[in-house]
């Protein structure tokens, strides 16, 4: 698992159907951007962990679930220094 | 399977159920960058370790629908970090 900030919210609404309707966030990774699923409800500013893999998939909701990149928990607290 | 030390224990309280309650350690591997892995063999700061990734994680930790893609696998006895060898 990686650890990323949240940015801010990414609202996409034409999407492949297998998308279906799940909140996304773009996550900082350093000076890259990535975007992620939010299955727990994080804002922006946040430190979170993220699972890629098939677990980001069963994560996301489903087996089937088209994601690559699914946020898994907020950190308590985090030393930004330290990363 | 890659060779990390572990920096300490992770607190997420906010988690996917998905999750359980397994604890997180945040590990450090060779180049310096942090790395979260599920930990089920109590790992110490400082220990050195090897981690399991991608969807082999998911069947070290026993249960296949734990939503992690990095586990600990075991604890390294002794190892020197200088010359990379056990």
């Amino acid at each position: 698992m990686k650890i990323y900030k949240v940015e801010k919210p990414l609202v996409a609404t034409n999407r492949i159907p297998g998308m279906e309707h799940k909140h996304l966030q773009v996550v900082l990774d350093g000076k890259t951007r990535a975007v992620a699923v939010d299955s727990v409800g994080c804002s922006p500013g946040d430190w979170v962990i993220c699972v890629g893999s098939s677990a980001a998939r069963d994560a996301a909701g489903s087996r089937d679930y088209p994601s690559d990149l699914t946020i898994v928990g907020i950190i308590d607290y985090w030393d930004e220094g330290q990363g | 399977m890659d060779i990390v030390q572990v920096v300490g224990p992770l607190v997420c309280t906010r988690r996917h159920p998905g999750l359980h309650q397994y604890s997180l350690r945040l590990l450090r591997d060779a180049k310096g960058k942090y790395l979260v892995a599920l930990d089920t063999c109590s790992s110490r700061p400082g220990n050195w370790v090897f981690v399991v990734s991608g969807s082999a994680a998911r069947h070290g930790c026993g249960d296949p629908a734990v939503v992690t893609d990095l586990i600990i696998g075991g604890v390294i006895d002794f190892w020197d970090e200088q010359n990379g060898q056990a």
